[in-house]
Order: C-alpha cells, then sequence, then structure tokens
C-alpha cells in the first residue's frame, strides 16, 4: 500500500536493495582479495533479502512466504560463508596470499 | 516529518554508507566493519517492514555468526598491513563502475516503469505464522538447510583437517 510516509512505499525498499546489489557487484569486480569478495556477495544477498521481504509486505500480505525465503537465505548463506572460508584459509597455506589474480593453478 | 520517518531515512543512510564503505575501504577489516554497518541497518528496514523477528535474525546469524567467522579469517590469512592497498590499476575501476552502473540503471529503469499491484489489505503476519509456515508448508526445505549446514561444517572441517596432514 503507497502510504504518504517514506516508509509505507515500496519503491523505497526496491531502491535500496538495488544499491545493494550495485554495491555488491562493483566489490566483486574490484576487491582485490578473496575475503572482500565474499563480503560483496554477503552484501548482494542482503539486497535480495530485503527485496523480498518488501515484497511479502507490500505485494502479498496474505502470508509470511517472502520472510520464511528470507530466513532460508540467511540459513544457506551461513553455510556458503563457513565453505568459503575453510578454502580462503586454504589457499591462503598453499599460496601465502590470498589476491584473486594470483591464484593460477589448482594443484602444483 | 515525523520521528519515525526521521529514524527510517537514518537507517537507509547506514545501510548505504555501510555499502559504500565495504566496498572502497582499504583494508578488509573496515570492509567487514562497513558490512556490520550495513546488517544493523537492514535490521532497522525489516523492523519498518513489521518484520521483528527478520531483525532479530538478522543481526543474530549475520552479525553474530557470519561476521565473527569473516573476523577470524582475516585474522588467520596473515598481516594485511604488508600488502598493498586494495585498489588496484585505474582501467579496473573504470571497468567495475562501468559494469556496476550498467546493470543498476537497467534494473532502474525496470522498477520506475512496473506497477507491482500491491495490495490494499493490512499486512499482519506474526512470528506465530512464521513457525507455522516453516513446519507446515515449508517443512522439507527447512529440513533440508539444516543437513545443508551440516554437510557444510563437515566439509570445512575436513578441509582443515586434509590441508593439516598434507604438511
Amino acid at each position: 500500500m503507497t502510504g504518504t510516509f517514506l516508509y509505507d512505499t515500496l519503491n523505497v525498499y526496491l531502491l535500496v536493495g538495488l544499491f545493494l546489489l550495485c554495491c555488491g557487484v562493483f566489490g566483486i569486480l574490484y576487491r582485490r582479495t578473496l575475503i572482500a569478495m565474499l563480503i560483496s556477495i554477503e552484501l548482494i544477498m542482503n539486497g535480495a533479502g530485503l527485496n523480498l521481504v518488501a515484497f511479502n509486505r507490500f505485494v502479498s500480505p496474505g502470508g509470511p512466504d517472502g520472510m520464511v525465503f528470507t530466513l532460508f537465505v540467511m540459513g544457506i548463506a551461513a553455510a556458503e560463508t563457513a565453505i568459503a572460508l575453510a578454502i580462503i584459509i586454504l589457499i591462503f597455506r598453499r599460496f601465502k596470499h590470498i589476491e584473486g589474480a594470483g591464484i593460477e593453478e589448482m594443484k602444483e | 516529518m515525523n520521528p519515525a520517518e526521521f529514524v527510517f531515512i537514518f537507517m537507509v543512510l547506514m545501510t548505504a554508507a555501510g555499502a559504500l564503505i565495504t566496498v572502497l575501504s582499504g583494508s578488509v577489516i573496515y570492509a567487514m566493519l562497513g558490512l556490520v554497518t550495513t546488517m544493523f541497518g537492514i535490521a532497522g528496514l525489516y523492523v519498518y517492514l513489521n518484520a521483528p523477528f527478520l531483525a532479530m535474525m538478522q543481526i543474530l546469524i549475520y552479525v553474530g555468526a557470519i561476521t565473527i567467522l569473516i573476523a577470524f579469517a582475516i585474522m588467520l590469512a596473515g598481516p594485511f598491513y604488508k600488502r598493498p592497498r586494495e585498489w588496484t590499476t585505474t582501467g579496473k575501476l573504470v571497468a567495475s563502475l562501468i559494469v556496476s552502473l550498467f546493470s543498476v540503471s537497467l534494473f532502474f529503469k525496470l522498477l520506475m516503469k512496473t506497477s507491482w499491484g500491491e495490495g490494499k489489505e493490512v499486512f499482519a503476519v506474526t512470528t506465530k505464522e512464521i513457525g507455522r509456515a516453516l513446519f507446515d508448508r515449508y517443512a522439507l526445505p527447512f529440513e533440508l538447510i539444516s543437513l545443508l549446514i551440516v554437510v557444510s561444517i563437515i566439509g570445512a572441517i575436513m578441509l582443515a583437517l586434509l590441508s593439516k596432514g598434507e604438511k
């Protein structure tokens, strides 16, 4: 329901999600270290979750579907971060750095 | 402008500032702190979207678990003050700017053109209904996600152990 208040309009939330997506894509391309790229992916996931909850609130207020999806996104993000950080630590042990551009071989 | 709207604008600015710090700061630990700022801002936006349970979960899972994990990885991955600064060549900066701004302008145009068919009824979903949906309609995905988390934890432990054995 588009109201008079700023926090009652859907487009504001969608614009915030869009800004997070923009920052995430920029960060993945721009940052050097793998950890910073992972942090940028977290930004994108947060923007997606915000969009889901906003659509649930304004477009289909009947049930909690969007909120449940956002909870699933959080769980999957936790699992993905654990695996990705384990791999990053392994890469650091093998290459002594974690810069994405400097990793050229899978196995020596 | 009433106080609620003022706080809302503050939350939006906090989210945006955190995202900018995350992608533009020179060191990874500042990027992590920017991510924490963004998480708190989004938790505030969830409160405005009538989802206080999600706001709590956002702070617990993202700030409490994922960010701590990232902090430990940063500490384990060596001294960062010896590394060169984060930003690289000007060409890379220009390319990243062009890609992100182009995709965002595309989505922006789409967002402004579309009418989403917003419902008129009042939104009143409580935490009780979220729990009911989790164990009723979404029981199978819920269990599958718990399985996924168990597998990922075992996988992370196995990765750490195997690399220790190699040395």
